[in-house]
């Protein structure tokens, strides 16, 4: 509730998210860019809600109008104020802010009546008797309650007399402390009371939920009752330590059963109206029309719910209404102060007053600088807190819940905020938060065997690094994701948790988380950053809807049913362990509350009880000797059994923690064997990996390489190509000319035959022509010797005609001849074809020659 | 033998403890990575000494620690060596205890502080030195730090008697301060430097 007193502009500064939490600087951005994706889904959610409220008004009317009309019924007889509240008529929603005011001079009211009660506290006697005549009365009740429990308009009739009771106490109690009121009690219950209208005026203490909502709020109740018997027990068990605190309607633990009961009958009361007004049927018929649209419901609440009924809804999931004790509350705080005063109850003192001091310390470190955790909300969160280990001692107060109670306080008023508290942490989280956190040790080891099922890989991978899931889910689980998750994310998981009411949730959102971001830590290289990387990837998990979504629809096979089945299976081991450090640790736990004590084993405490009397009896035992010396002899017999009691209880148990530890030292030896051999396997895999790797590279290379010299070979084939081109270029032509010059050699050698030819010819026709030259010779010879004859025969006349005649002729004929000789040896070699021309003729010409000489 | 998978979870995580201090030291003589753990009362101040020493910022207003909370960081030493400290910086809060096995296992260095304004937490540091010595790894680093060294005005732990109590169980002590960051860097400089180094660690060990 305190979130709605603060402006929207005052919670959305930019290092703050829109319920007023710091961001971290490095999400800053992120979140920025989620703001209008939130708005988008809360205005869808909304709208679905209204739908489905409408949906199912009609018939939640019906319930609700003849609650109403039940209520004053038995509740006007007792006229007590506070009392007068539930009567108000808690309407619509626009309604509140005008009942506000007025709620809040009611509640005012019950602060004036712890006051009274405190004072009626100092007058012992009267108390007494009223304390009697209370339980009297009270058994009275409760008996005929049993007895008629199953007529149910007699239990109503019982209600109203047990009320009138109460009143009546409460009306003489008043009564008394007006008499004996002294003027100094007068000034400090004023003083009080209006530190206590200080804080009334920053919120209210109680409020109903919304009419539109009391459906889901009776169907969530009906769950409730179930659990409220175990609650019972717990509180009986516990019981004796709210013993005789002074006050006029809860005189013992007794009482408070009673009254619990009988708040818990009323509202079965009015479920069995509201169901035999419809239908005249039995009991059992009540639940039927709720099955029909709560998966309707589940779907909405995985969807988210819508800011404005969050509070509101978280209270009817947890069935606070049904749980709500009338002035549990404030008796239980009334109580913390009395004990404060006067501390005779020493047990529950001196753990209370250590829950004190951790609560002290704790407060201004939860949500520190939240706007809305100003001075009067740290004050709430004080009391809810205080008023919590008191209600359940066996827990008392533990860090973490503080967180809790925070985050409550900012949606709803501070009574609300404590029943939902007390709802979820009894009922949901029961053994949790306890002294030895058994039950969160044992999810933790469930939470294993589950990753082990979900994610073999990751969890090998992070056994690889050394890392061991419950270091990271532990705080998770503890938190229930506070300050791990973004808010957003945090309220979406809180819806379904608290709508489930069991921790499957969890284990769901943790597996889911894992299954977002174990595929991101697979690639870690050591713990260190594997755990930095998944807190940094959780710390900024804005998607809300996908991590609910992931975790409600992939992890369907956890379920509540398998989670006790494996808890059954490891809560064991974790009791051993318990019991080893409860045992060495004993010496050390002497502040330890018996309540936890009870709960850590059974065994454990009554070996304690018998080692303190046994201390006890050594202590006694020289004092004794000292007065008689006979019973020495018993002493020491005594003593030798005192020796070997302990001695045999503390072998056995040694015993057994030494087995265990050799148990544990085999197995880890075994684990270690085989984590070895897989890392031995793998490193081998790594070498082969390694090796096969080089090997390809080099096949690569020489590929590479071939594919080169392939190249070359082409580029080289190529050249030649070219060169054998060229060379059979110049063969060709090389031929063509040899082809040429052979024709040109034979044209030559034709025509030298040809020439030669000539010459033979010629040489014919001058060796002819010489020998006609000789012929010619010896002619002229043959003639010249004629000639002489002629001559010596001319010495006669006849002779001397003649002779002159025949001079004339032979020197003609020698003129030619010369002639033609020396012709003849000047052009012997050349003017061949001259000589062959000239030369038929010559003869012609030497013929006329020859002719003429004749 | 219903608990016996259970059981073996267990032992594998203190056998990764031990996987992961023995890696601390067989790495490689140049880088060091170690487990530590801070143990010690509720309100004493291990949050703010780890945000002060990795982040080198001092909220006095932090939040309460649920479970534990992991922070890494890495330093350099004169001679050149790095430590990785991976930090687990548990709850304080007595009931706690009882999950503290889980880091405290394997841890090669445990932190454990008091605040000087504190006889009860000097008491609770006394139990937490007590525990490591039953439960710790045998080998373990320790060391002892009164922290809120600031508020001397208000010192209720004398100084000597944490000298002593350190000495008396072979443990390094030291007074420092998260607010003033005094000694800080010294507290883990210092705790660098008594790590086992693998060149001595090394001759112990047979060759694998």
């Amino acid at each position: 509730m305190l979130l709605s007193l603060l402006s929207r502009r005052s919670l959305e500064v930019d290092s703050r998210d829109s319920y007023g939490f710091a961001l971290r600087p490095q999400h800053i951005q992120r979140y920025r860019e989620y703001i209008p994706i939130y708005k988008e889904e809360e205005a869808e959610r909304l709208e679905k809600w209204k739908i489905f409220l409408e949906q199912h008004q009609k018939p939640a009317q019906a319930c609700f109008s003849k609650e109403e009309d039940e209520t004053p019924e038995f509740k006007h007889k007792g006229s007590s104020e506070e009392e007068h509240k539930e009567i108000l008529p808690v309407g619509a929603t626009e309604l509140k802010e005008e009942t506000s005011s007025k709620e809040e001079d009611k509640a005012s009211l019950p602060a004036v009546a712890t006051v009274l009660k405190e004072e009626v506290s100092l007058e012992e006697e009267c108390k007494e008797t009223l304390q009697i005549e209370a339980i009297k009365s009270k058994k009275e009740t409760a008996s005929d309650e049993e007895i008629k429990e199953t007529s149910r308009a007699g239990a109503s009739e019982l209600k109203e007399e047990f009320i009138s009771e109460t009143s009546e106490e409460g009306d003489a109690s008043r009564g008394k402390s007006d008499f004996a009121g002294s003027t100094e009690s007068e000034t400090k219950r004023e003083a009080q009371l209006s530190e206590e209208r200080k804080t009334c005026k920053v919120q209210k203490r109680w409020a109903q939920t919304r009419p539109s909502l009391h459906f889901i709020e009776k169907m969530m109740g009906l769950r409730v009752k179930k659990g409220k018997n175990t609650k019972d027990e717990k509180v009986n068990g516990s019981g004796d330590r709210f013993v005789s605190i002074k006050e006029a309607e809860h005189l013992s633990g007794e009482s408070e059963d009673v009254l619990e009961e009988v708040c818990v009958n009323e509202m079965s009361a009015n479920n069995m109206n509201a169901s035999k007004g419809e239908s005249d049927l039995g009991d059992g018929t009540s639940q039927e029309p709720f099955f029909s649209w709560k998966q309707e419901l589940e779907n909405l609440v995985h969807g988210g719910l819508p800011k404005d009924l969050r509070g509101e809804l978280w209270q009817a999931f947890v069935g606070v209404k049904a749980r709500r004790v009338e002035r549990y509350y404030q008796d239980l705080l009334a109580e913390e102060t009395n004990d404060g005063e006067n501390n005779y109850q020493n047990s529950s003192s001196s753990s209370a007053s250590k829950w004190r001091r951790q609560i002290e310390k704790d407060i201004p470190r939860t949500f520190p600088a939240h706007p809305a955790l100003n001075e009067d909300g740290r004050d709430s969160l004080r009391r809810l807190l205080i008023a919590y280990a008191r209600h359940n001692p066996s827990v008392g107060y533990c860090q973490a819940m503080n967180f809790f109670a925070g985050l409550l306080l900012l949606l709803m008023p501070e009574e609300n905020a404590f029943w939902t508290l007390v709802g979820f942490l009894d009922d949901y989280f029961d053994g949790y938060y306890t002294e030895e956190m058994i039950e969160s040790q044992v999810d933790q080891l469930v939470f294993e065997e589950l990753m082990h099922e979900r994610f073999p890989k990751l969890v090998h991978h992070l056994d690889y690094l050394g890392v061991q899931v419950a270091w990271i889910s532990g705080p998770w689980f503890l938190s229930i994701f506070i300050n791990m998750l973004p808010w957003e994310s945090v309220l979406r998981v809180w819806d379904v948790l608290l709508f489930e009411g069991s921790r499957v949730m969890l284990f769901r959102t943790a597996l889911a988380l894992m299954e977002l971001y174990g595929p991101a830590l697979v690639t870690s290289k050591d713990a260190g950053d594997a755990i930095t990387l998944l807190q940094s990837l959780i710390g900024s998990t804005f998607d809300s809807s996908q991590l609910v979504l992931t975790a409600c629809m992939g992890f369907l096979a956890v379920t509540e049913t398998r989670l006790q089945e494996l808890r059954e299976k490891h809560r064991p081991s974790v009791l051993v362990v318990v019991e080893e450090r409860s045992k060495t640790g004993q010496d050390w736990k002497d502040t330890k509350g018996v309540a936890t004590k009870l709960y850590s084993f059974k065994h454990n405490p009554r070996s304690l009880v018998e080692e303190k009397s046994i201390a006890e009896g050594l202590e006694d035992a020289p004092d004794l000797r000292d007065h008689s010396s006979n019973l020495d002899e018993l002493f020491s017999g005594l003593n030798s059994e005192i020796d070997s009691l302990p001695d045999l209880q503390e072998q056995v148990i040694w015993l057994k923690v030494e087995l265990c530890r050799l148990l544990e030292e085999k197995r880890s030896a075994i684990l270690r064997a085989e984590e070895l051999e897989t890392a031995l396997m793998e490193m081998v895999k790594q070498d082969n990996r390694r090796l096969l790797t080089a090997r390809i590279e080099q096949l690569e290379q020489e590929v590479a390489e071939l594919r080169q010299a392939l190249s070359d070979k082409k580029e080289q084939e190529s050249a030649m190509l070219k060169v054998l081109m060229r060379v059979e270029q110049d063969q060709r032509i090389t031929e063509d000319a040899r082809r040429r010059s052979e024709q040109e050699a034979a044209s030559r050698r034709h025509a030298l035959t040809v020439l030669q030819e000539k010459y033979d010819e010629a040489m014919a026709s001058l060796a002819q022509m010489e020998n006609r030259v000789i012929m010619a010779e010896s002619l002229l010879e043959a003639t010249k010797q004629y000639e002489s004859g002629q001559a010596k025969a001319l010495s006669s006349p006849r002779s001397s005609r003649s002779q002159g005649s025949s001079q004339d002729s032979p020197r003609k004929r020698t003129g030619i001849l010369s002639f033609g000789l020396g012709w003849r040896d000047r052009n012997r070699s050349k003017a061949i074809f001259d000589e062959s021309v000239d030369n038929p003729c010559s003869p012609g010409r030497e013929t006329s020659n020859q002719e003429k000489e004749q | 033998m219903g608990c016996g998978s259970s059981r073996l979870d267990r032992t594998s995580g203190r056998l990764n403890g031990l996987n992961n201090s023995e890696n601390a030291s067989a790495h490689d003589a140049k880088n060091l990575r170690v487990k530590l753990v801070l143990l010690g009362d509720s309100g004493v101040g291990k949050s703010c000494i780890v945000l002060r020493f990795v982040r080198g910022q001092f909220d006095p207003t932090s939040k309460v620690t649920v479970g534990a909370s992991f922070l890494s960081q890495t330093i350099a030493l004169q001679d050149s060596t790095t430590v990785k400290f991976e930090i687990w910086d548990t709850a304080g809060q007595e009931r706690y205890a009882a999950l503290a096995p889980l880091y405290y296992r394997g841890a090669g260095v445990a932190v454990i502080v008091y605040d000087i304004t504190s006889p009860e937490s000097f008491t609770k540091a006394q139990y937490w030195v007590k525990e490591l010595q039953k439960h710790g790894s045998p080998d373990i680093v320790m060391a002892l730090v009164g922290n809120k060294a600031d508020l001397h005005e208000k010192r209720e732990v004398p100084a000597q008697d944490g000298i002593d109590y350190a000495e008396k169980n072979g443990m390094f002590f030291i007074e420092t301060s998260a607010k003033t960051a005094d000694n800080i860097n010294e507290l883990f400089e210092e705790i660098a430097k008594r790590l086992p180094r693998p060149s001595q660690v090394q001759p112990s060990q047979p060759a694998s």
